[in-house]
């Protein structure tokens, strides 16, 4: 075969392949590598700071959450406080609920602690239960690997890094969360499930308040009954009720991940705008914001179908994607719905 | 070195420096020249993938873009050896972004045809930009897999390396790309 040249330049060069080259050489990348300023490891600081900064695209609708989450938690945390307080700053008690798990290469017999900084590992037949200060509790699956990253008065951070963990906590908005390889996951009063597989992708599942699921400027708020999945490198995609479809969760995958060229990504869309129900709405509304401009008018308007846009909210204000306007009208489905 | 320290987690002085894992654990610990140095050696890869997808006037200033996301990213990546991937992945998220946010510069207006060989010399920009606009409209694979190869005169088992995609995917997308290309321009220049 005369491919040879096309593959890796060996061989007698292909005339049309060399006058390609030539052609489009001046394409060719040159520009020099400009100064990067050093790369800071990340304080407890600057990721609150980070957290925070997530919170002012979507201020109204983030706020309103976490007024809801902070009443149920800050009567729990009230009461709370008469039984005194664990002491974050030697770490986490760990229980060994089955098999042998380890906290870096020690092996927990019954229980042990694990500080900030060291592993917590599962294999296929261990499981482990973290007492996250006084507030919740992480139980770690099996073939697992997670690290305590920070602990204190007003954060709590895991890592996982693989495998999964169902995490229950009763605490203020914002004072936990779990970084995970593509998304950070943050907790606003809830009880959720993550899942983490060897390429870094990952599924947040909510069984119980809301779930705060971020990375870069791509979030999620995923609620009680309500999931989302993560891809390294693009972060979060479309939360979706666990009941809808299958067909109406893999046209979500390629809406928000897929590569399958425009027919595949008009059909998805198709499918997901067809079978949205009223509760569905919580998927069209991050839809809006992600899918391009062409495409924004059809979500538009089947999700003024589903809710009514409130005064004030025009469709050229969410074409042109009018946060105020936006927010505005997430609020009429209000943040009480998956309550209900 | 015992077998059981290889499969253990490697102290530092046993990450080979110069290897792209290397700077890139050293780039996580906070040295800028090894970002620097995986700028040089990735640069080609995020550019290729951009022009696969973007405007050639844009393509520079998102590679920037991309290399500062993945400056600000770079402590989350867990595996320093899926650095290739991790990158390429950021480098299509940002041009998919790039389509959704606002307008765009301008695109070069691009000529419908072919010149004829009697005007080479002097239309090689034209023809440039006519051929790169034609490997543009090609399915996803082919491009970003013709783009890597022909403009930025990476081989077949390099783009592989770099991207961390299968060496046979990367031939099969080289073959078949070039395939669907000759016909392309094959038929723009019929009169």
């Amino acid at each position: 075969m005369s491919d040879d040249y096309l593959w890796d330049r060996s061989g007698k060069p292909e005339p049309d392949v060399e006058h390609l080259e030539q052609l489009l050489g001046r394409f060719r990348h040159r520009r020099p590598a400009p100064e990067f300023a050093e790369v800071v490891p990340e304080s407890s600081g600057a990721r609150r700071r980070r957290v925070l900064r997530l919170f002012l695209p979507w201020p109204r609708l983030i706020f309103a959450t976490a007024a809801v989450a902070a009443v149920a938690a800050g009567v729990w945390y009230v009461a709370r406080m008469g039984h005194g307080r664990a002491q974050p700053e030697q770490g986490w008690a760990v229980t060994n609920l089955e098999g042998a798990p380890r906290i870096g290469k020690e092996a927990i017999a019954q229980s042990g602690r694990i500080a900030v900084g060291e592993s917590l590992v599962t294999d296929q037949s261990s499981r482990a239960r973290i007492q996250v200060s006084n507030i919740g509790e992480v139980v770690i699956e099996p073939n697992s690997r997670v690290r305590l990253l920070e602990t204190g008065t007003n954060k709590e951070g895991l890592a996982l890094d693989r495998g999964g963990l169902h995490a229950r906590i009763n605490a203020l908005p914002w004072q936990f969360y779990v970084d995970t390889p593509s998304a950070t996951a943050v907790d606003l009063g809830c009880e959720y499930s993550l899942t983490v597989d060897d390429a870094g992708a990952g599924l947040l599942r909510v069984t119980f308040g809301w779930v705060q699921f971020y990375a870069g400027d791509r979030q999620a708020l995923i609620p009680a009954g309500a999931a989302a999945r993560t891809r390294p490198g693009l972060g979060p995609g479309t939360p979706y009720f666990e009941d809808v479809s299958p067909e109406f969760r893999s046209a979500l995958d390629e809406l928000d991940f897929g590569h399958s060229g425009p027919e595949a990504r008009a059909a998805a869309l198709n499918l997901v705008l067809s079978q949205a129900r009223k509760k569905d709405v919580l998927s069209l509304f991050p839809l809006l914001i992600h899918v391009p401009k062409s495409e924004r008018g059809r979500v538009y308007e089947r999700l003024a179908k589903l809710v009514a846009p409130p005064r004030g909210v025009t469709k050229g204000g969410i074409l042109r994607r009018d946060s105020r306007q936006i927010n505005l009208w997430w609020d009429q489905w209000g943040l009480e719905h998956p309550k209900k | 070195m015992g077998r059981s320290s290889l499969l253990s987690e490697k102290p530092a002085a046993h990450i080979d420096a110069g290897s792209d894992a290397g700077l890139v654990t050293a780039a996580q610990r906070g040295d800028g020249s090894a970002f620097g140095r995986l700028y040089d050696r990735f640069a080609p890869m995020v550019h290729g993938i951009m022009l696969s997808r973007v405007s050639a006037a844009d393509a520079d200033d998102l590679v920037h873009d991309v290399f500062l996301t993945a400056l600000r990213q770079l402590r989350s990546l867990r595996n320093a050896s899926a650095f290739g991937g991790w990158l390429a992945q950021i480098a299509r998220n940002r041009a998919r972004d790039y389509y959704r946010r606002g307008p765009q510069k301008d695109e070069v207006q691009l000529p419908d045809a072919l010149p004829g060989a009697g005007a080479e010399s002097a239309s090689a920009e034209a023809e440039a930009h006519a051929a790169l606009r034609i490997i543009q409209e090609l399915p996803e694979a082919y491009r970003e897999t013709l783009l890597l190869r022909l403009v930025e005169g990476m081989t077949g088992p390099e783009i592989a390396s770099r991207t961390g995609l299968a060496s046979g995917s990367v031939r099969v997308n080289l073959h078949r790309g070039m395939k669907l290309l000759h016909e392309r321009l094959s038929q723009k220049e019929r009169p």
